[in-house]
C-alpha cells in the first residue's frame, strides 16, 4: 500500500494505492493520522480510486482513522469508492458510517459547507 | 459456462501481502469459466476474509506457518477450503452470531463478509489442530449485455 498526501480547499486528501489489508499498515496509518491531527488538520478525504479491494482488517484502519478524527472534532469521508469496496461497506453496514462522494472536489465541497 | 471441474491448490505464508495472489488466482479461474464479474468479486472477497482469518487468528502471523487454499469450480458451484496451522478454536459461536456490531468497532466484520458473500460457510478442526474453513457459492454466469436476446 502506497499513500500520497495532498491538500484540497483546506481538506487533506490521502490517496491510497493497492490493497488495504491492515497488519503492519495499521501502524503507518496511525502515525499519519497522529501527525495530521497534531498539525490541526482534521478534515480528511480518503481517495480509494486506486484501491483494488479491502479486507476486514483494512476496514479496521479506516474506522480507527475515523474515530481519531471525530474525537478531534473533524471528519473523515471517502471518495471514488468502487463497486467491490462499496459491496463490502454495504454488507458490513459501514456505508452508514462513512460518507462517500464521487470525487475529491465533491468531498472538499462537503467540508466547505460545514460550520467552522 | 464451462462445466469441467477446475481445481487449484496453493500455499501462502502468513502475511497479508500474499492475499493479492489469492485474489488474482480466483479471478483468473472464475473468468476462465465465464462467471459473472460481480459474482467473482464477492466470492473472492469472502475467500480473502477466510485467508485473513487464517493468517491473523489461526497462524497469528507466524513466519513458520502457512495457509493452504484449495479451490474447485465446476460450473455449478465454487468451493474453497482454507486451512491454517494454528492450534484451533471453537468457531461455532462466531459462525452463528448475528448480533449487530458496535458501529465503531475496528474488528469482527470478517465473518459477516464471508457469510454475506457465500451460500454456505462451514468449518472443521483438522486432526493436527488447525482450523479449516469451507466456503461455497452457487455460480452466476456472465450475461452478455450487448446481446439482443435472440438465439
Amino acid at each position: 500500500m502506497k499513500i500520497s498526501q495532498k491538500e484540497l480547499y483546506g481538506a487533506v486528501v490521502l490517496e491510497l494505492h493497492g490493497k488495504l489489508t491492515g497488519g503492519p499498515e495499521a501502524e503507518t496509518f496511525r502515525n499519519i493520522f497522529k501527525s495530521l491531527l497534531d498539525d490541526g488538520k482534521k478534515n480528511i478525504i480518503i481517495d480509494l480510486k486506486k484501491v483494488d479491494w479491502i479486507n476486514s482488517t483494512g476496514l479496521g484502519i479506516l474506522i480507527s482513522g475515523y474515530t481519531s478524527v471525530r474525537k478531534a472534532g473533524g471528519d473523515l469521508v471517502l471518495c471514488h469508492v468502487g463497486d467491490r469496496i462499496d459491496s463490502i461497506l454495504y454488507v458490513t453496514k459501514l456505508n452508514l458510517l462513512f460518507q462517500s462522494f464521487d470525487s475529491r472536489e465533491e468531498a472538499a465541497e462537503y467540508f466547505k459547507q460545514q460550520p467552522a | 459456462m464451462k462445466t469441467d471441474l477446475e481445481k487449484m491448490e496453493f500455499v501462502i505464508p502468513s502475511d497479508f501481502k500474499y492475499l493479492g495472489a489469492v485474489d488474482a488466482a480466483v479471478q483468473d479461474l472464475a473468468r476462465e469459466m465465464s462467471c459473472a464479474q460481480r459474482w467473482i468479486n464477492d466470492f473472492s472477497s469472502a475467500l480473502i476474509e477466510a485467508c485473513t482469518n487464517a493468517i491473523e487468528h489461526g497462524n497469528k502471523y507466524s513466519k513458520d506457518k502457512r495457509v493452504r487454499v484449495e479451490v474447485s469450480l465446476d460450473g455449478k458451484q465454487i468451493i474453497a477450503r482454507v486451512r491454517d496451522e494454528g492450534t484451533g478454536f471453537d468457531f461455532a459461536p462466531y459462525l452463528s452470531e448475528d448480533s449487530p456490531l458496535d458501529a465503531m468497532s475496528e474488528r469482527g466484520r470478517g465473518i459477516k463478509i464471508m457469510k454475506a458473500f457465500t451460500d454456505a460457510l462451514d468449518y472443521t478442526l483438522d486432526t493436527n489442530g488447525g482450523l479449516c474453513l469451507k466456503l461455497m457459492k452457487i455460480c452466476a454466469i456472465e450475461v452478455d449485455e450487448t446481446a439482443d436476446g435472440k438465439t
